[in-house]
C-alpha cells in the first residue's frame, strides 16, 4: 500500500485524532520530564484528578470545554492542591504520599459528585473524564479559514503553544532547579516560582489532555515516555526530545492498534507507551538488562582469558617452579582453547609458552597483581597469605592511571611483599 | 589478643563489604577473644557502619566471612545486641518508649505470641539502667537525642545477649547522657559482654576503651587502645591516603556492573 | 397489604442489611490494614494496584464470561498482585525513581484494562458495560452473598494483622533492626503488600477502583490525630473506616444517581478535617488553646 492509499484509508477523521493525540503528547511529554526528574510524578497524577471540581465549576459558569474559562478553573484547582498538600505536610504533620493521597480523593470526588447533581446542565460524561474521548473529537469543530478543524486541536494546540515558549524561556532555571533545589534555593533563584509555573503548566496540559485521553491516561503520557527517555539518554534536553518523540510515536501507533483491534485508543496509547517503557527497560545501551548481561559476561570471558596468561608468564617466570594447572570450569577451559587458537599460546613439549604479544598482556596483569599486594600490604593491616586473594580479584580492574598512581605511591618499592619483581610497565 | 581454646567472640576473615556494587570495605582482618569495651573509629564514610552490619549480615560481603562465637551468623542471632543509628527511625510512629523497649523481646517471644509479664518486667529493668524509667509511657517523637539513644540502648539490652553492636549511639547526644551511656557500656564489659562500639570521638575512645581497631575503608591497626592509638597510626587513618581505594571501588563496580 | 408482599419486604431489608454489615466489614479492615501501609510511607502503592485491577476484572470477564462477584474479584486481585510485583521489580531493578514506578504502572495497567473493556463492548459482548460502577463503587447490585464473602475475608485479614501485630509493626518501625534480630524482613514485607492488595480488592465494589485508595488512606492519617498509640491508632482508623463505608453507602442509597465511592472518601475527608480540627494535642483548635496558655502564662510572669 502506497503512502497515498494509506492516508486516503486513513482518512481526515482518523488523522485528525491522531492528529490531537500527537499534539497532546508533545506537551505532556515535555513537562512530564520536568515532573519525572523532580520526583514529582504522583503530583502530576494528583493534579490530573483534583482539576475535575476546577472543570466542572467553570462549564457550569457557561466555559467551554478546553476553553480559558476551564483553563482557569483547572489552573485554580491545582493551585488549591498543592497548597493544601503543603498545608497538610506543613501544619499536620503527614507524609507527602499521604497527603497528596487525601487532596486528590477528595477533590476528585467532590467533582464526581457535583458532575452528577447538575449532568443535565453540563456536558461532561463521567467517561470522558477518566478515558476520554478521542474518537469523537474530529467531530466537534470550529471553521477556520475556510477548514474545519477540531475545537479540541486548536485548544491543545494553543496550550501547547504557551507551555512549550514558557518552558523554552524558563529552560535555564526549570534544569537548575530539577537537578540542584538546595543549590538553586541559595543561589537565591527563584525556585517558588518556578515550581508554582511548572505547576501550572501541568494543569493547564492536563485540561488539553481530558478530551483527548482523560484524567488517568493523561499521567500516563506525562511520566511513562520522560521515564523512558531517561533510561535512554543522559542529558536534560536531549530526555525531552526523546520523551516528545517516544510520546508522539505512541500516540500514532497506539491510535492505529486501537483501530485495528477495535478498541479505545487512550487504553492502547498508554499500552504502547508502557510497551516502549519496557523495552528501554530491556535494551537501554547502559542502563538495560542486555547490555547488563552483555558486560557480566564479556568481564567473566576477559577475567578467564587473563587468569590464563598470567599463569603461563608464573611458570615462565619461574623456569618450571610454578606449575600450570588444568583449566576448571567451562569457560576458563574455552579461554584456554581460544588462547590456543588464536596463537596467544603455545604448546611446546607439553609446555605453554607465550607469544610476544600475549607476553605483554600477562605482564600488565601480573604487574597489577603485585603492585596491589604491595600497596595493600602498605596500608592494610593484614597478614601476608592475605594479600593473593584481594589482588587476584583486583587485578582485572586496574586501568593504567591508577597503577601509576599505585606506583607513585610506593615510591621506589620494587618488589612485592613476597619479594617478586613487580614487572615494569610496557 | 590472646589465642585461647573457645573460639574467638568474633572474626572477621577477609571482609570485603559492598554498598550496592561498590566495594566500600576492603580485606578486614580481625579476631576479638575477649570481652571487652571495644571501640571503631575513622573518618566520615570509611565503612565503619558496614563493618558492622557485615557481622549482621546487613550488607552483601564481596569475599571473606564473619564468625560469631565460632559459628556463622544464623546459628547465634540470639546472642547479638544491635543499636543502629537513630536516623534508620521515623520518630513520629506512634510508639511509646516501652514499646520501643519490648520489641528488643521479640525474638525471644517468638512468632505469633505476645511479651507477658516476664518480658514487661525485662524492658522496666532496662529502662532503669539507662535512667529512663520515668518516661516509659511517652511518644518517642517528644524525647531528646540524647533519650532516643537511650531507647535504642535499652532495647539492646532487652535483647539480654553476649556481643552487642552500637552504631554511633553517641552521636549528637549531650554530655551527660554520653556519660550515661559510656556508663551502661562499661557494666556490660564487666559482666563479661563484648561490646563493640562505632564512635566518633577519639578523647572518649582513650578514656573508657580497651581495645580499638582504625578503620578508613580498611583495617589500618587494631588491638590496646594505649598502644593502637598512636599519633601515627591516627595520621594514617584521618589523613585520606587512600582515596585510591574509593577510585578502585568505583572501577570495579563500573567493570562488574549487574543489576 | 397480603403475606408475599410482607415477605418481599423482609427479604430486601435482610439484603440491605447483610449489604451494609458486609461493607462496614471492609471498611474496617481497610482502615486498620491501610494503616500500616501509611505508617512505612507506601501509602500510594494502593493506588497502583487499585488502578490494575481494572485490567484483571476485565480478563477475567473476556475470558470466562461470569459476571459472579467472587470470580471477577479473584481476577482483580490477580491483577493486583502482578501489578505490585512489576511496581517492586521497577524500583529494584532499574533507575527510574519510586514516584515515577508508582505512575507508571497506575497509568499503563489502568489503560489495558480500559482497553480490553472497550474492545468487549465494540465486539457487542452483553454486560461490558457497568465500567462506571467498577470505576466508581456501587453497591446496590450486591447480593447478600457477595457481601457476606467480602466480610469473611475482611475478617480473615484482620486476623492476620492481629496474630501477626508485633511482626509487622516491629518491620513497619524498624526493618534493620527487625533484620539485625533475624525477623524474615522479605517474607513479612510481601505479606503486609498482599494485604493492602486484598483490602483493594475487597473495597472496589463500595469505592471503586479510582477512589479505593482513599479507604486505605484517609481513615488511618485521620485516626492518627487522636492518639499516639499503634493499636489504638489501628482501632480507631478501623472505626473511622467503617463509618465512612457505611455512611457512603447509606447516602448514595438514599440519593441513587450517586456512585457510592466519591460518597465515602468525602465522609471520611470530612472526619479527617474535623480531626485535625478538634482533636486533643494534635488538634488544630488544642495546640492554639496551649499556645494561648502559654502565651498566658508568659504574660502572667513577665
Amino acid at each position: 500500500m502506497s503512502m497515498g492509499e494509506l492516508f486516503s484509508e486513513v482518512g481526515p477523521i482518523h488523522g485528525w485524532a491522531m492528529a490531537t493525540a500527537a499534539l497532546v503528547s508533545v506537551g505532556a511529554a515535555a513537562v512530564g520530564s520536568m515532573l519525572v526528574v523532580r520526583k514529582m510524578s504522583l503530583l502530576g497524577d494528583a493534579i490530573s484528578h483534583a482539576v475535575l471540581p476546577g472543570i466542572v465549576v467553570a462549564v457550569l459558569a457557561g466555559g467551554q470545554p478546553g476553553g480559558p474559562l476551564v483553563i482557569l478553573g483547572a489552573i485554580v484547582a491545582a493551585l488549591l492542591t498543592v497548597w493544601l498538600t503543603h498545608v497538610l505536610r506543613r501544619g499536620v504533620g503527614l507524609a507527602e504520599d499521604a497527603s497528596t493521597g487525601v487532596v486528590f480523593t477528595t477533590f476528585f470526588s467532590i467533582g464526581v459528585i457535583l458532575l452528577t447533581s447538575v449532568a443535565s446542565q453540563v456536558d461532561l460524561d463521567p467517561a470522558c473524564v477518566l478515558y476520554g474521548i478521542l474518537e469523537l473529537v474530529p467531530f466537534d469543530t470550529v471553521t477556520l479559514y475556510g477548514c474545519e478543524i477540531p475545537r479540541s486541536f486548536l485548544n491543545s494546540l494553543v496550550v501547547v503553544g504557551i507551555v512549550g515558549l514558557g518552558l523554552i524561556v524558563s529552560w535555564r532555571l526549570q534544569v537548575f532547579v530539577a537537578f540542584d533545589l538546595a543549590g538553586a534555593r541559595a543561589a537565591g533563584m527563584p525556585v517558588a516560582l518556578a515550581t508554582i509555573v511548572l505547576l501550572l503548566f501541568t494543569a493547564m496540559t492536563v485540561v488539553a489532555g481530558f478530551e483527548a485521553v482523560g484524567a488517568i491516561l493523561i499521567v500516563a503520557m506525562l511520566v511513562v515516555p520522560a521515564a523512558a527517555a531517561e533510561l535512554l539518554v543522559h542529558r536534560m534536553h536531549h530526555v525531552v526530545c526523546m520523551a516528545v518523540m517516544l510520546a508522539v510515536t505512541g500516540s500514532i501507533v497506539g491510535y492505529l492498534a486501537a483501530w485495528h483491534l477495535n478498541t479505545n485508543a487512550a487504553g492502547m496509547i498508554a499500552v504502547v507507551l508502557g510497551f516502549e517503557y519496557a523495552l528501554a527497560v530491556v535494551f537501554a545501551p547502559a542502563d538495560g538488562f542486555v547490555s547488563d548481561l552483555m558486560s557480566v559476561a564479556w568481564l567473566r570471558w576477559r577475567v578467564a582469558c587473563e587468569d590464563q596468561l598470567a599463569m603461563i608468564w608464573r611458570f615462565e617466570e619461574s623456569a618450571g617452579v610454578r606449575r600450570v594447572t588444568p583449566p576448571k570450569g567451562l569457560i576458563d577451559c574455552v579461554a584456554r582453547q581460544w588462547l590456543a587458537v588464536t596463537g596467544q599460546i603455545r604448546s611446546k613439549n607439553g609446555q605453554w609458552r607465550l607469544d610476544s604479544y600475549s607476553r605483554t598482556k600477562a605482564e600488565s596483569i601480573v604487574r597489577s597483581h603485585r603492585l596491589w599486594e604491595a600497596w595493600l600490604g602498605r596500608h592494610a593491616d593484614l597478614p601476608l597469605d592475605h594479600l593473593h586473594p584481594p589482588a587476584e580479584f583486583i587485578e582485572h580492574h586496574l586501568g593504567s592511571r591508577l597503577l601509576r598512581q599505585i606506583e607513585d605511591d610506593l615510591g621506589q618499592e620494587r618488589r612485592d611483599p613476597h619479594g617478586s619483581d613487580i614487572p615494569p610497565e610496557q | 589478643m590472646t589465642a585461647s581454646a573457645a573460639p574467638p567472640l568474633i572474626e572477621f576473615h577477609d571482609v570485603t563489604a559492598a554498598y550496592g556494587r561498590r566495594p566500600v570495605l576492603w580485606n578486614v582482618d580481625l579476631t576479638i577473644s575477649e570481652p571487652c569495651l571495644f571501640g571503631v573509629v575513622g573518618p566520615n564514610g570509611a565503612g565503619k557502619s558496614t563493618l558492622l552490619k557485615a557481622a549482621l549480615g546487613l550488607v552483601p560481603l564481596v569475599g571473606g566471612n564473619v564468625r560469631l562465637f565460632g559459628e556463622p551468623l544464623r546459628n547465634v542471632r540470639k546472642r547479638v545486641g544491635y543499636v543502629p543509628q537513630r536516623e534508620t527511625v521515623d520518630w513520629d510512629f506512634p510508639v511509646s518508649v516501652m514499646d520501643v523497649v519490648l520489641m528488643g523481646t521479640y525474638s525471644q517471644v517468638g512468632w505469633f505470641r505476645w511479651p507477658g509479664r516476664r518480658e514487661r518486667q525485662l524492658a522496666k529493668d532496662c529502662l532503669e539502667r539507662v535512667g529512663l524509667a520515668d518516661l516509659a509511657r511517652r511518644q518517642i517523637g517528644r524525647l531528646s537525642g540524647g533519650q532516643q539513644q537511650r531507647v535504642f540502648l535499652a532495647r539492646a539490652l532487652a535483647q539480654q545477649a553476649d556481643i552487642y553492636l552500637l552504631d554511633e549511639p553517641m552521636a549528637g547526644v549531650d554530655a551527660r547522657s554520653q556519660e550515661q551511656i559510656l556508663h551502661v557500656l562499661s557494666e556490660l564489659r564487666n559482666a563479661g559482654k563484648l561490646v563493640i562500639v562505632v564512635h566518633h570521638d577519639l578523647r572518649t575512645v582513650r578514656e573508657w576503651f580497651d581495645a580499638v581497631a582504625l578503620i578508613d575503608r580498611r583495617l589500618v591497626a587494631a588491638g590496646a587502645t594505649h598502644e593502637t592509638l598512636s599519633r601515627e597510626n591516627v595520621q594514617r587513618t584521618y589523613s585520606g591516603v587512600v582515596d585510591i581505594l574509593d577510585e578502585v571501588g568505583h572501577a570495579v563496580e563500573r567493570r562488574s556492573r549487574t543489576s | 397489604m397480603n403475606l408475599s408482599n410482607m415477605a418481599f419486604e423482609g427479604l430486601f431489608a435482610y439484603n440491605t442489611l447483610v449489604v451494609m454489615i458486609g461493607t462496614a466489614a471492609v471498611g474496617f479492615a481497610a482502615g486498620m490494614v491501610g494503616s500500616l501501609g501509611v505508617l512505612r510511607k507506601r501509602a500510594l502503592v494502593s493506588d497502583a494496584a487499585a488502578h490494575v485491577t481494572l485490567a484483571g476484572v476485565a480478563t477475567v470477564f473476556a475470558l470466562t464470561g461470569k459476571r459472579d462477584l467472587p470470580v471477577l474479584l479473584a481476577g482483580a486481585l490477580c491483577a493486583a498482585i502482578v501489578g505490585v510485583a512489576v511496581l517492586v521489580f521497577l524500583k529494584r531493578f532499574t533507575r527510574t525513581r519510586d514516584d515515577a514506578v508508582t505512575a507508571i504502572v497506575l497509568s499503563v495497567g489502568f489503560g489495558a484494562g480500559i482497553a480490553i473493556v472497550a474492545g468487549m463492548t465494540a465486539r457487542g459482548v452483553p454486560g461490558s458495560a457497568g465500567l462506571e460502577h467498577f470505576l466508581l463503587g456501587h453497591t446496590a447490585a450486591l447480593t447478600s452473598g457477595d457481601a457476606a464473602l467480602l466480610a469473611i475475608v475482611s475478617v480473615v485479614s484482620v486476623s492476620v494483622v492481629a496474630m501477626l501485630f508485633k511482626e509487622v509493626s516491629l518491620i513497619a518501625f524498624d526493618q534493620s533492626f527487625a533484620a539485625a534480630t533475624g525477623w524474615p524482613v522479605a517474607f513479612l514485607d510481601y505479606l503486609l503488600v498482599v494485604l493492602v492488595a486484598v483490602m483493594v480488592v475487597v473495597g472496589l465494589p463500595a469505592a471503586g477502583a479510582v477512589l479505593v485508595t482513599a479507604l486505605v488512606v484517609i481513615p488511618p492519617v485521620a485516626a492518627r490525630q487522636w492518639t499516639d498509640r499503634l493499636v489504638v491508632m489501628l482501632m480507631v482508623a478501623g472505626l473511622i473506616g467503617m463509618v465512612s463505608a457505611v455512611g457512603g453507602v447509606a447516602l448514595s442509597a438514599i440519593v441513587p444517581r450517586l456512585a457510592t465511592g466519591p460518597v465515602i472518601v468525602l465522609f471520611a475527608a470530612v472526619i479527617f478535617f474535623v480531626s485535625c480540627l478538634v482533636a486533643p494535642k494534635r488538634g488544630l483548635l488544642a495546640r492554639v488553646a496551649r499556645s494561648l496558655r502559654s502565651q498566658g502564662i508568659a504574660d502572667e510572669h513577665g
